[in-house]
């Protein structure tokens, strides 16, 4: 797992959910690493446990076993943290200033406009947006026309183009996306999947982006299947085809027991 | 379809639980307010009447001196046939001396010492009664505010200056006839013979008896036998007309105070109302999904409406019980911490729990109503979408009729004059007021957006605690203006009071503070009573003084030149104190006593009279034969003053009082070199008369302020009630709002914002909403105040003095209040699971 520059790994990482007979096991000792500057997409039916994975990595949910690290700016450097004993505030702190989310039903705050809940995270930890920084991904974006509209007079598409803006302002470490494209059609979706793509050849930035959709895992660096809470593949140079000849490939491993890749988280 | 609503309500009881604690304290209010009038009203008519009287004779009087029934009429009194009891019973001046040695205010001395008697009037509640000289009994109240008890030692000042101690050997309740005030010290009969005298009475004046008290078993036929032996000289009444006068004025004491209390029963309920239906509101606005669900699956918009008021009726039911039992329970309690004494009754009416029931529910209904409407409209499409909201009311109509209202009610005070305020202006000004609070009422949905709207944008540097939570206040105005619309209610209304109360104790204050110098040393007659000659003829003879002013009134006609004449007052003083040791508020002219008389404006108004032309000043004399007789005084205007509580009416020279009119006084003011020197002199001068008072001019502007203290404290404590239940109101909204945005805060504590921040952050939603209310409370408060306070005393409609005080301390609880109502809510927001909330479905 060292072997390259990763922004955020885990190591043996394990969620059960319920006690007993009804015990569920969401993760299993997953040991896995996302490399800087890179796209990495997470794909696997429904259940399989790859939004659990996102949760446990992004400190939103606490991991049953396992650690997770969240690597500084350098590989090795200083500001290696690791976030399984982190009291909440501290957490918090992290998910302010080192990582940036994007959901699938953009969860934008209605009260603010486009360009205060962009500098929202900014504003949560007391500092000024970079102008230039903010010059940049605002016109990435194309919402400069925007910015002072409220969430509910923009398209759903111009609204996820808000929430990747506000996941990358504070420049984090990682940026996770959940679903992003799940509420969008198909042209929207591509936008808002061009954008984070440029963000990582542009701006370098790392994203974590959990999907179902082939073809949004087309725009990744790497592909990582999840199965049962574990990974089971791992694609480099994905296309579209290639991602779907996978899924085919590990549905039939799995002996029909799902018939369709999943709708849903 | 109602299974389904009732699994629902289920599903929310915390939602439901404050539906229905809001619909508890408005009903448990109305009814403690219904039980506390009902058990006064039975309190003050209860154990007062007598069944021990047949008849009660007293005296008419042709001169003061007849006022008495002499001891030899008792005994012819006795002898009557069917008489089985003739009781004489003695009233004199007396007054309890307490422990500051000056005589309190509990009792009406002229008539507070009595003889004990074995009859009903008194009812022992420690000790004994009095059986020789050295021993006296005292009323409850009297005993308690002269801090004595049994076994104690009293000092009683007695009428013609006297004084006696005794030992108190018991404390007594007092059962009163006709109108009596009750007496604070009862002798045994003997010993109140001797000592029982009116004020100005010294010793040595035939002891009689100010009634005599009949007691048989056939009234009619005592009243009867006694009309026949005294003839027309004497006054009859039987025992069954004075317990029948006694209830009535009972009775009407009790519908004062019902009245009184019902109008703060009312503010209360109507902040309650508010409260109410907000809350619904909020109910139904939370599940629009669920109705739409029903909508799509076939349920008739009818179906829904009814559903809905189903449930307001039951939750109306259910909150009414419970206020009901609350409201008798906190009613009782109010009755039993009332500081009232001897018995108290308790009574619980049908009338409070079936008016109790009726508020409730109806209210509920009415609240609910408008919220039933709406849900029935809800599209089956909304089911579908996440972010469905219940159709909005327009806020156009009643923007447009509040700003109609207000600007109504602004024109009907406007278009009276305070220079001719009649009775039916009057009531058109206060009319407006009113009508312009209503106004108030219906525009506080657009005011929030108006006021707080470019407040958020003003505001935009600010950390994004303050700034969302300005905009969560501003997200629903209708919502936030109805939650502060409970507050503004109750505090506008004790702004109002306060206003009124501070113009009228400025006023006062005014009067007082440029009538008499700082450095003058004040002598006061305690308990209501009037100075007399000896004090008067003692304090010129302390030494150190140099001025002394002793102004006293009476009536006079004053008549102009032309012939017009006007009744009024006249105060009498030296004129070399004029100016000095008192000085009046000269508007025209000046105040040499020695040249004339000092009109007071208003008689100069009405008589359009000019410094300068002669009038004639027309007063009642007792001439040799004790018969008045009016005396004329032809004098010359010399100025015009301001009249005041202290100079009242027209200023004349005592040399100038034809002899024989009467006139008291009740204050006098001292100047000397020595401020302090002098206090301390005319303190040893009157160290031996409990019934005067030294004082300087802050104490006496205490002493007459505390009334007016008195009253605005029990009118602050009332409409506290009001605040009370709008409070609750807003710890509602915020609870129901944090539940609305469970989403949003996940999010927010996803991005990043501390459980602390997510408390900060509806807290200070909370504290604006509540100073929202606040300052608008305390706007219209003291609008209210200075129309009340120029339909009371026709000054200017701004000319009232703001209150500072009270809406300082207002605001700053209102600040707290939003603190403290959203510890609740903020904690539950905190809490918010992040997963949970950024979940898709």
């Amino acid at each position: 797992m060292t072997n390259f520059d990763a922004a955020v790994s885990a190591e043996d990482l394990t969620k059960r959910y319920g006690s007993g007979d009804a015990q569920v096991t969401a993760l299993d000792a997953v040991t896995v690493a996302f490399g800087r500057g890179e796209l990495t997409a997470i794909m696997g039916p429904s259940g399989s446990g790859k939004s659990t994975l996102m949760h446990c990595l992004a400190g939103l949910d606490t991991p049953t076993a396992g650690r997770v690290w969240l690597h500084g700016s350098r590989h090795g450097s200083a500001d290696r943290v690791e976030l399984s004993g982190l009291r909440d505030d501290a957490l918090t702190a992290l998910r302010r200033d080192r990582m940036g989310f994007v959901f699938q039903a953009f969860n934008l705050l209605p009260t603010l406009t486009a360009w205060e809940n962009i500098t929202l995270p900014l504003d949560l930890a007391g500092r000024r947006p970079d102008q230039a920084f903010a010059d940049t991904v605002i016109d990435a974006v194309g919402l400069r026309d925007r910015l002072h509209h409220r969430p509910a007079q923009l398209s759903g598409g111009q609204q996820q183009r808000v929430a990747c803006a506000r996941a990358l302002i504070s420049r984090p470490d990682v940026v996770f996306a959940d679903e992003p494209t799940g509420a969008l059609d198909s042209r929207a979706g591509a936008e808002v999947l061009g954008f984070l793509r440029r963000s990582v050849d542009e701006l370098a930035q790392t994203v974590v982006m959990v999907t179902h959709d082939p073809v949004a895992a087309s725009y990744a660096d790497r592909v990582l299947f999840l199965a049962d809470g574990r990974i089971v593949d791992e694609l480099r140079e994905p296309s579209a085809d290639r991602v779907l000849d996978r899924i085919r490939a590990l549905e039939s491993v799995a002996r029909g027991a799902r018939t369709t890749v999943g709708a849903g988280a | 379809m109602l299974r389904a609503m009732l699994r629902d309500l289920r599903a929310h009881l915390g939602r439901v639980a404050m539906t229905l604690a809001a619909i508890v304290l408005g009903v448990a209010f109305v009814v403690a307010t219904w039980v506390v009038s009902d058990s006064a009203a039975a309190t003050v008519s209860s154990g007062s009447s007598r069944t021990d009287l047949a008849a009660v004779v007293q005296s008419r009087p042709k001169t003061p001196a007849d006022a008495e029934v002499a001891a030899d009429v008792v005994g012819r009194l006795a002898r009557l046939p069917g008489v089985t009891r003739a009781e004489g019973v003695r009233s004199g001046y007396a007054a309890l001396v307490g422990t500051d040695g000056k005589i309190g205010t509990t009792s009406w001395a002229e008539t507070a010492g009595t003889d004990w008697d074995g009859s009903q009037r008194f009812t022992l509640t420690a000790g004994r009664g009095p059986q020789r000289a050295g021993e006296v009994a005292l009323e409850e109240q009297a005993a308690a505010d002269a801090g004595l008890s049994v076994g104690d030692s009293a000092r009683v000042l007695l009428g013609g200056d006297r004084s006696d101690t005794a030992t108190v050997v018991g404390v007594f309740t007092y059962r009163a006839t006709g109108w009596e005030f009750d007496p604070a010290v009862a002798y045994d009969d003997s010993t109140a013979a001797l000592l029982l005298r009116s004020r100005d009475t010294g010793a040595g004046a035939t002891p009689g008896y100010a009634r005599v008290e009949l007691s048989g078993s056939d009234e009619q036929a005592v009243v009867a036998a006694a009309r026949a032996e005294l003839g027309t000289d004497f006054r009859v009444d039987s025992g069954s007309e004075l317990r029948e006068k006694q209830a009535a004025s009972a009775q009407s004491d009790a519908d004062v105070i019902r009245k009184a209390l019902l109008a703060f029963a009312a503010v209360a309920l109507m902040a309650g109302v508010f409260v109410i239906a907000n809350t619904f509101t909020m109910l139904v606005t939370q599940r629009t999904r669920q109705f739409a669900l029903l909508r799509a699956v076939g349920a008739r918009r009818a179906q829904v409406r009814r559903a809905v008021l189903t449930e307001a009726v039951v939750l109306g039911l259910v909150g009414s019980t419970a206020g009901v039992a609350m409201g008798v329970g906190l009613g009782l309690l109010a009755m039993r911490l009332l500081p009232v004494v001897g018995d108290v009754a308790y009574v619980v009416s049908p009338w409070a729990v079936l008016l109790g029931y009726a508020v409730g529910v109806v209210v509920t209904i009415v609240s609910a109503y408008g919220s039933a409407r709406r849900a029935a409209r809800v599209s089956p499409m909304a089911a579908l979408r996440t972010d469905a909201a219940v159709p909005r009311r327009s806020l156009v109509l009643r923007s447009v009729l509040g700003l109609l209202a207000v600007a109504g009610g602004a024109a009907m005070v406007a278009v009276t004059s305070p220079e001719d305020l009649t009775e039916p202006k009057r009531m058109l000004a206060m009319a407006g007021a009113v009508l312009a609070w209503v106004g108030v009422l219906l525009t506080a949905p657009i005011l929030v957006s108006a006021v707080l709207g470019p407040l958020t944008r003003l505001l935009r540097s600010p950390r994004p605690v303050t700034r969302i939570a300005l905009r969560n206040a501003v997200r629903d105005p209708r919502r936030t203006a109805a939650t502060s619309s409970a507050l503004m209610i109750g505090l506008s209304l004790v702004c109002a009071f306060a206003t009124v109360g501070q113009t009228l104790s400025d006023d006062l204050t005014a009067q007082v503070r440029s009538a008499v110098p700082a450095d003058a040393v004040v002598l006061r007659a305690a308990a209501f009573g009037m100075l007399d000659d000896t004090v008067r003829a003692t304090a010129r003879a302390v030494p150190g003084m140099t001025g002394l002013a002793a102004p006293r009134s009476g009536s006079v006609e004053v008549v102009s030149p032309q012939g017009a004449s006007q009744d009024a007052e006249f105060t009498s003083l030296d004129p070399a104190a004029v100016g000095t040791a008192i000085r009046p508020r000269v508007i025209e002219g000046d105040s040499d006593l020695r040249r004339g008389v000092l009109l007071a404006e208003r008689v100069a108004t009405e008589l359009g009279v000019k410094v300068g032309e002669r009038v004639r000043l027309r007063f009642m004399a007792a001439g040799a034969a004790g018969e008045p007789a009016p005396v004329e005084v032809p004098v010359t205007v010399v100025g015009v003053h301001e009249g005041s509580d202290l100079l009242r009416g027209q200023l004349i020279d005592d040399a100038l009082l034809p002899a024989g009119v009467s006139r008291e006084g009740d204050s006098m003011f001292a100047l000397g070199a020595d401020q302090a020197a002098l206090r301390a002199a005319l303190e040893r001068a009157f160290a031996s008369r409990p019934d005067v008072v030294v004082q300087d001019r802050e104490q006496l502007l205490d002493d007459l302020l505390e009334p007016f203290q008195l009253v605005l404290g029990l009118v602050y404590v009332l409409l506290g009630a009001a605040v009370v239940i709008a409070v609750f109101g807003v710890v509602n909204t915020l609870a129901l709002s944090v539940l609305e945005r469970t989403r949003e805060l996940g999010v927010f504590r996803a991005l990043g914002a501390s459980r602390a921040l997510v408390r900060r952050t509806v807290r200070r939603e909370s504290v604006v909403i509540s100073l929202y209310g606040g300052v608008l409370g305390i706007g219209v408060g003291v609008l209210l105040g200075g129309v009340m306070q120029y339909v009371i005393l026709a000054n200017p409609v701004f000319g009232m003095s703001v209150p500072w005080l009270t809406a300082v301390v207002a605001l700053a609880g209102m600040g707290l209040v939003g603190v403290l109502a959203a510890m609740w809510p903020a904690r539950r927001a905190a809490r918010a699971d992040i997963l949970a909330a950024i979940a898709t479905e």
